[in-house]
């Protein structure tokens, strides 16, 4: 019953997570604390699915072209710096503040971006030398529009800073931090939502892995709950990546909007919980 | 001339197939082995409960665990579940891995080895050696 209930949730996260980029942890561990598992046993086991999640995406979003591997050659670097910078003064800083704090740029990103809920998506017109020489852009067949859409990055530098602070934030709470990597794809490089959405989803496995390793260093990886979460998020990961390429970019915007305030208040609520 | 064939087919991979092709294999690996150690968990002891907590391990030290596990007792449903998991672990890794190959070898652009490398090296740290 439980193991059948978990692998239910666990296809649930990894369909929320293929189409918003922001990983399945949303669904996950509230599920799992629910069911009395140890929040860091929960956030743990979220980390691996995120893994899982990222893989089982990555295999249509990067044979369709909508994971561009260059935005995530660039900015993995940045975000695994920050992770194990992150990592290493995990134990010298109190991650109450944290939690809280997060949520708070979380909900504040949410409420600022509110006023383009509905917009469309807007291709960069003139991107700056760094971003040329950085090859930051593509190009994938958009199957609802029936066109091939092309895109170009901008504010590369601006990016890299800030998937620092992501990674960051990923090393020293533990956690993806995929919200705020959607966000500096979609506000600050200015992909379309889709791209946002599946490369999001190849950068996060990196980082995912990184914390992922430490949970696993600290002896908080519950292995009974592995493979039933591994075997529904990739499940729920395989049908969510055929279903973004069938969903338009204002829809995936709106699946965005309508995550991010949800991961704001958990992470909240993670803040009043932990020490 | 044989060399010049190879060298031709190499300059003509393209990069997204390579990567897909080494996170299908890796997924199609992975939940081959979990799912093997469930169904014979399920079979030996009739539930799919695998109680195994991974204690105070890095990846290298886990899978060096569950090998020396095989040599000693032979292979159980635990193993094949834990070598599942780190299977999948390792994807991501090789997928990085392939990338900085990829960026040398064949489009040789140095800024994007010399940037994978560094996510490699890093993640190498923590995997193997944190």
């Amino acid at each position: 019953m439980w193991f059948g209930l978990l692998v239910l949730a666990s296809v649930a996260a990894g369909l929320i997570g293929a189409v918003s980029g922001m990983g399945g942890g949303v669904i996950l561990i509230p599920v799992l604390t629910i069911a009395g598992v140890d929040i860091k046993q929960a956030i743990g086991i979220s980390l691996i699915s995120v893994v899982a999640l990222s893989c089982g995406t990555a295999v249509n979003y990067v044979r369709g072209h909508l994971a561009n591997l260059k935005v995530s050659a660039f900015l993995e670097v940045f975000a695994v710096i920050g992770a194990l910078a992150g990592a290493s003064i995990t134990v010298v800083v109190s991650r109450r503040p944290l939690f809280l704090l997060c949520g708070f740029i979380l909900l504040a990103s949410w409420v600022i971006l509110w006023k383009d809920w509905d917009r469309a998506w807007q291709s960069v017109r003139s991107p700056e030398e760094g971003s040329r020489r950085l090859i930051l852009e593509g190009s994938y067949y958009d199957h609802v529009e029936r066109r091939t859409v092309h895109y170009r990055g901008r504010r590369p530098l601006i990016g890299g800073a800030l998937m620092v602070v992501a990674g960051l934030i990923s090393g020293l709470l533990g956690i993806g931090a995929s919200a705020f990597t959607v966000l500096i794809h979609d506000a600050v490089l200015g992909l379309p939502p889709k791209v946002s959405a599946a490369t999001s989803n190849l950068i996060i496995g990196v980082m995912a892995l990184a914390g992922a390793s430490l949970y696993l260093e600290a002896g908080l990886i519950d292995s009974k709950l592995l493979a039933p979460v591994i075997l529904g998020v990739l499940l729920g990961a395989l049908l969510g990546s055929r279903l973004l390429t069938h969903l338009t970019n204002r829809v995936v915007l709106r699946i965005l909007f309508s995550i991010l305030p949800v991961l704001g208040v958990e992470m909240f609520i993670h803040g009043l919980w932990s020490r | 001339m044989r060399h010049v064939a190879r060298m031709k087919r190499i300059a003509d991979l393209d990069m997204e197939p390579l990567v897909s092709a080494i996170l299908l294999r890796g997924i199609v690996l992975s939940v081959s082995l979990i799912v093997a150690g469930l169904a014979w968990q399920w079979v030996a002891t009739g539930q799919f409960g695998i109680n195994d907590i991974l204690q105070g391990v890095n990846v290298f030290h886990f899978l060096l665990g569950d090998l020396h596990d095989v040599s000693v007792a032979g292979l159980h449903p635990d193993v094949l579940v834990d070598l599942g998991v780190i299977t999948l672990l390792l994807i991501p890794y090789v997928r990085v891995l392939a990338s900085v190959a990829y960026f040398a070898w064949v489009e040789r652009q140095w800024l994007y080895t010399l940037l994978t490398s560094g996510v490699l090296f890093t993640l190498t740290y923590m995997l193997f050696f944190g």
